[in-house]
């Protein structure tokens, strides 16, 4: 039998498979690289010769800002049952270190990168993306209007429609690269930002973000987090997350990224079946920092056993 | 690693003596052994060789629970004692919660996925001569490797260190822990026990009993693990006796690699991580 093509077209973007990661879970991706490369595993070894992170479909970057932000202080994460609360707070060093430092390096990886952009405000936004119009080594934008663990900007661009659509209409008069919303399950419908980011002219859209939680310390009775709420992720979000899918595919006719939860091949398939055409792996990369490379290995597998020629046959392929 | 360096993370905060960890492995460990040293602390020996042979004093694994799929965090844990020839290591854990308990659970045999040796570990000046470990409760643990290898120089080259003390302090002497195997490496008047409520060796606080040191006798090196507000204490200590400090901080963590951002660490010059650019730190850069 010919080996099953794992590739996939997300709003014009040629992708070797349907597989990416998280914004903020893997960094710029040079830690997870050099822990690929060194992986005696050799089911799991990227390809002989080939960049590390060459294996994903497209690199989505940690969450990037005008300037540098010192992230949240004090306790950022808490592991709760199936998942984790992050109040990381979108530490980063700020566009211009990131474009002299980091996508440099992924300029060389052999992978579609997707820069995750984060701001105070629409214009911070612009800003940023028009730096980054400048460095040939991006592919597309994914706009942050959904963290929880910002003040300012986040998430309240992503629980108002008509702030979600002037954001993205903003970003979109920016730049001709596809344009990539990511939006936050915190909302009363989704399918309401989805058509409003829709409206405002994105290409993709990206779901979810982290569910809004919190954690105590009975022991001290204080929150775990200083900021009290956290990003819930991880299995315990599974369900929300391909549920959000599910109706957002049904809402709107642009190509979907799904999230939230992915632990194996099983779970990706899940999200493609509820309309995503790319997957992305979070928390699930600090528990087994393999992760993507099995799931990789699994989906091939998977067509191989089904008889299925292209993975991209089964999106959106739910029968209800 | 000068390729990790960055606005916050990484960077030439530290000197030349800092080496750069090497890229962390993977390792599916078996457990050999796992023995109550006391209530809720246990010695969990597992067979890692390659984490045994490349393993540097300071330096932590990154465990994953086994078979608990409700625990998806990994736990950092130091590496007590390692041996490369037997390609086994050893780590002390203490139940904190649900999860460090079930590890203090594993039975022999079980297999638990490793990421390690991670981080920067000790980096004591190579003219070190007097030596003072502090070790508070079960935070002596990393501190072991790091005495095995000053007094092994001592015992190779008599012009480097001449002395390593250690104040290894507990609540009682049940929960010194860790005192037989500092015991067989040092000597009796340089192994200093003090407990909260005087079961053991000196009543009182390991700040108090190295306060008294420090004004006894000279010492060009200062390395402590213990709960936060005993490290403090130590690096004031240390600075108003102008000795060098270091400290090694623990910290919630995800990835274990660098990545996520989520050991933060406040520094007087910014943000660190605690997974690899530390957890060992010097004590007088960190914003206590």
């Amino acid at each position: 039998m010919v080996m099953p093509s794992l590739a996939v077209r997300l709003a014009g973007l040629e992708l070797r498979n349907p597989l990416s990661v998280a914004s903020g879970t893997f960094g710029s991706g040079r830690e997870y690289s050099a822990v690929w490369e060194s992986s005696v595993e050799s089911r799991c070894a990227p390809n002989q010769g080939a960049p590390a992170l060459s294996a994903l479909g497209a690199m989505t970057t940690k969450g990037v800002s005008l300037r540098p932000w010192p992230g949240n202080q004090g306790t950022r994460i808490v592991e709760c049952a199936s998942g984790m609360l992050n109040s990381i707070g979108l530490q980063n060093p700020g566009v211009e270190e990131f474009c002299a430092n980091d996508l440099v390096w992924l300029s060389g990886q052999d992978v579609p990168v997707i820069v995750n952009v984060c701001g105070h405000s629409a214009d911070e936004y612009v800003q940023v993306i028009e730096r980054l119009e400048r460095e040939t080594a991006v592919s597309a934008y994914e706009v942050n209007i959904s963290c929880p663990n910002v003040d300012c900007g986040g998430m309240a661009f992503g629980t108002q429609p008509a702030a979600a659509e002037a954001v993205t209409a903003a970003c979109r008069a920016a730049t001709k690269r596809p344009l990539f919303v990511k939006l936050s399950p915190n909302v009363t419908d989704i399918a309401e930002i989805a058509r409003a980011a829709a409206s405002g002219g994105a290409d993709a859209l990206s779901l979810i973000n982290t569910v809004a939680g919190m954690a105590i310390d009975v022991r001290t009775r204080a929150p775990v987090l200083p900021r009290v709420v956290g990003g819930l992720s991880g299995a315990a979000v599974k369900p929300i997350a391909l549920y959000a899918v599910h109706r957002v595919s049904q809402a709107v006719k642009l190509p979907l990224v799904g999230m939230g939860g992915v632990r194996c091949a099983t779970d990706v398939l899940e999200f493609m079946l509820a309309g995503a055409t790319v997957v992305a792996v979070g928390t699930h990369n600090f528990t087994d920092p393999l992760a993507v490379l099995r799931i990789r290995d699994g989906l091939t597998d998977w067509c191989a056993s089904e008889g299925v020629a292209r993975i991209d046959e089964i999106i959106g392929g739910l029968r209800i | 690693m000068s390729e990790h360096a960055d606005g916050f993370a990484g960077g030439g905060a530290h000197g030349p003596a800092r080496t750069a960890p090497l890229t962390p492995l993977l390792e599916s460990c078996t457990v050999l052994a796992n023995d109550m040293l006391a209530p809720g602390v246990a010695l969990l020996r597992l067979a890692a060789a390659r984490i045994a042979g490349a393993v540097r004093p300071g330096q932590f694994v990154h465990l994953a629970l086994p078979a608990l799929e409700a625990h998806p965090l990994r736990r950092p844990l130091s590496v007590f004692c390692a041996d490369a020839e037997s390609g086994s290591i050893e780590l002390v854990c203490q139940a904190v919660g649900e999860g460090t308990r079930h590890l203090l659970a594993a039975a022999p045999q079980t297999t638990i996925d490793c990421i390690g040796p991670v981080g920067r570990g000790w980096s004591p000046p190579p003219a070190a001569r007097r030596v003072l470990l502090v070790g508070g409760g079960i935070g002596a643990a990393p501190l072991y490797l790091l005495a095995r290898e000053l007094t092994t120089r001592v015992a190779h080259d008599s012009r480097v260190a001449s002395e390593v003390h250690l104040v290894l302090g507990a609540q009682s002497a049940r929960a010194l822990v860790c005192k037989e195997a500092f015991a067989r490496l040092l000597a009796p008047d340089a192994l200093h026990v003090t407990t909260d409520d005087g079961s053991e060796g000196v009543k009182g606080l390991t700040t108090e009993f190295a306060d008294w040191l420090l004004a006894q006798q000279c010492f060009d090196y200062v390395a402590t693990c213990g709960p936060a507000p005993m490290m403090a204490a130590i690096a004031r200590l240390a600075a108003q006796n102008n000795v060098a400090c270091e400290v090694s901080l623990e910290r919630r963590m995800a990835c274990g690699i660098g990545a996520c951002l989520s050991c933060n660490v406040d520094m007087r010059d910014g943000v660190r991580r605690a997974c690899v650019d530390g957890p060992v730190f010097d004590a007088q850069e960190v914003s206590w």
